[in-house]
């Protein structure tokens, strides 16, 4: 029958040439270094992560009435009428901040291995712009269950643009849709979600990708040595001709993590049902009752917080404004031909205090 | 390349040494900040009681009021004195259904304006029919001490730190004010399983909440089978009371058997998520052993 299938195929768009020179060339003749690690699994793990997310989103979609009067119904309908709807919603949940955590792990394991160096700076470039793009979806996300802690979040979330001078209040109008948060900045956001992000991501995505398979993959600094002996000035993809093939020994790793991924995430669901969604939470949204406690959702609390610490609100947002354009830009500053951190002791150093201060002011937002 | 960085980092930042501003002022208009559209209008009956050509008495009012359920509720001033908290001029003009202090025997009327079946309930008891009468009833005659005011709301729940109302308010040092305990503890036994199982299930459905659950319908019943039945309280009756408890506790075993067929539905859900999760680990280990 399959065989049947193939041929009728066959006949009509060739499918045994593209088996032949598309699926064997290029995926399972591809080789990878010899000296890879498991990290090198985290950027196939977003694109994992990105689909189990499209998937469910669009589930939720189904059910999911974005109308301020019917918002926190519908997701409540979801988490209890729905055939599964909680399933659908609490993997939309839990996986959208496991995926900022890969995103971030991905981006930092990157810059410790040094693998953003020339010729790829392109690569991180749109890394960065799709992990930024990571948190504006979920941070656009976060409002649409309506419930207490997404708007008041969001109140405060949005309103920090008021810092920017001359702009900054017409940048927190536009966002809100208006002077508070209303059902106007519900269907924005619902928009944002559910149409522009995604169409972003997933062309951010597909450039990085392409400069991936364009460039070739590149070695670790760690372990054996594997110089990037091309030149400088021209073109030339890293092959890796004496690495390993990509089937079946990184395919292996691959699935491996993404068992894994699942595992963490169904752990989450059974055991921590409650990580990520505090009991505001589970109150629907009321403009006229502030809660005590306002905070934005952990990926956005160490900035939060840096903004509260910073006694002028402008150089707060300037300064981390600064920090995530050096972030991005970062290889076309990095000047140094050494790829190996453990070799550059400033580098290394910068590295870990920009990351303790990151963690002290996460957890310093918390309480 | 790094010149032009830092050169662009220190036009960014030359606005900030313009707008330097202070920890406070950045607090106040940006962290602490009310701001829902309603509450950034200014409520004019606290900003005034709050200030200090207030006298001390009235001051204390606002501070009583902000730690009271009916401020965790929205209950503000407006809604029970009347009047305009947005305009100063016609804050307390009677034109604007400003009513001010009621007198003693008024309050009940005052408080039963929302609060309509515990006036009903209350109109019919002994303590209502005593105040209606202006001193005591006869059947609290006996009872009542010399020289004692019937009681009004206010007696038993207090006025603007009025909390949220539990059984513990019938207790021997507040109902011996007027009246021997007897009559109250007996009253107090006959509330108190209808009473212990309205708090539990209400603890459950909070439990249900943190857990992701909003058993919306549940939650509704459940307060307004507390409110029928703290309403029947006020008649201040044991033997009414006792007579129709085992229709309250029909009511609250049905809400009680919703909440607890939720509960099960959702260790259901973590058994389903916990076989998912192992499955997942042990393709993960399969895959890893070939």
């Amino acid at each position: 029958m399959w065989k049947k299938i193939k041929q009728w195929l066959d006949v009509r768009f060739g499918l045994d040439a593209i088996l032949e020179t598309q699926v064997r060339a290029q995926i399972l003749d591809y080789r990878i270094p010899k000296n890879t690690n498991i990290f090198y699994t985290l950027g196939f793990l977003t694109v994992v992560a990105f689909c189990i997310q499209a998937f469910t989103g669009i589930i939720l979609l189904t059910c999911y009435v974005p109308h301020p009067d019917y918002a926190f119904t519908s997701v409540q309908d979801i988490m209890t009428k729905v055939p599964y709807g909680w399933l659908f919603r609490e993997m939309h949940s839990v996986g959208s901040n496991l995926l900022i955590t890969i995103v971030l792990l991905h981006m930092i394991t990157v810059f410790l291995m040094g693998n953003y160096r020339r010729p790829r700076e392109l690569t991180w470039l749109g890394g960065g712009l799709a992990f930024i793009i990571i948190m504006i979806f979920g941070y656009s996300g976060h409002l649409l269950p309506w419930n207490q802690m997404s708007y008041w979040s969001t109140t405060v979330v949005t309103s920090m643009p008021t810092a920017i001078p001359v702009i900054g209040d017409t940048i927190a109008h536009i966002l809100k849709g208006g002077d508070h948060i209303t059902g106007v900045t519900l269907s924005r956001f619902f928009a944002l979600h559910i149409a522009i992000l995604p169409a972003i991501f997933v062309t951010l995505i597909g450039i990085h990708l392409f400069l991936i398979y364009r460039t070739g993959i590149s070695a670790t600094p760690f372990g054996i040595a594997d110089k990037e002996e091309r030149p400088q000035s021209e073109y030339k993809r890293k092959g890796h001709p004496d690495g390993y093939p990509y089937y079946p020994t990184f395919f292996k790793k691959q699935m491996y993590m993404m068992m894994a991924y699942l595992a963490v995430m169904f752990f989450i669901i059974t055991f921590l049902p409650t990580l990520y969604s505090p009991h505001d939470a589970n109150i629907a949204a009321d403009p006229f009752k502030t809660p005590h406690d306002i905070r934005p959702a952990w990926y956005l609390l160490a900035q939060y917080q840096f903004l509260k610490i910073i006694p002028n609100k402008f150089l707060g947002i300037a300064l981390q404004m600064i920090l995530v354009f050096v972030f991005l830009i970062w290889p076309f500053l990095d000047g140094k031909e050494e790829k190996n951190l453990m070799k550059r002791p400033v580098l290394r150093g910068v590295f870990i205090v920009l990351l303790a201060a990151w963690v002290v002011l996460l957890y310093w937002g918390r309480n | 390349m790094r010149n032009i960085i830092i050169a662009v980092a220190i036009i960014f930042l030359l606005p900030a040494t313009v707008r330097a501003g202070y920890r406070q002022d950045f607090e106040k208009e940006f962290l602490t900040k009310t701001w829902a559209g309603v509450q950034m209008e200014e409520n004019v009956c606290i900003s005034c009681h709050a200030s200090d050509t207030m006298k001390p008495g009235y001051r204390e009012i606002t501070e009583e009021w902000r730690s009271s359920w009916h401020a965790q509720n929205n209950i503000s001033c407006e809604d029970c004195h009347g009047g305009d908290p947005k305009d100063p001029a016609l804050a307390m003009s009677p034109q604007r259904g400003f009513v001010g202090v009621p007198t003693y025997k008024d309050v009940p009327d005052f408080c039963g304006k929302c609060h309509i079946g515990i006036l009903a309930s209350f109109r019919e008891s002994g303590h209502g029919k005593a105040l209606k009468s202006g001193g005591v009833s006869p059947s609290c005659m006996t009872q009542i001490k010399a020289g004692g005011k019937a009681p009004n709301c206010v007696t038993c729940h207090g006025s603007h730190n009025i909390q949220k109302a539990s059984i513990d308010i019938i207790n021997e040092q507040l109902c011996t004010k007027c009246h021997s305990y007897e009559r109250a503890k007996i009253m107090k036994q006959a509330l108190f399983l209808t009473e212990d199982k309205i708090g539990r299930i209400g603890k459950s459905i909070e439990a249900l909440k943190r857990e992701g659950i909003y058993p919306e319908t549940d939650e509704k019943n459940l307060f307004s089978t507390q409110a029928e039945f703290r309403a029947l309280f006020h008649t201040v009756d044991a033997n009414i009371v006792k007579e129709r408890t085992d229709e309250f506790t029909t009511r609250l075993d049905q809400i009680d058997n919703n909440v607890k067929a939720t509960y099960q539905e959702l260790k259901q859900r973590k058994n389903f998520s916990a076989f998912l999760m192992l499955t997942f680990a042990g393709m993960g280990i399969v895959i890893s052993l070939l």
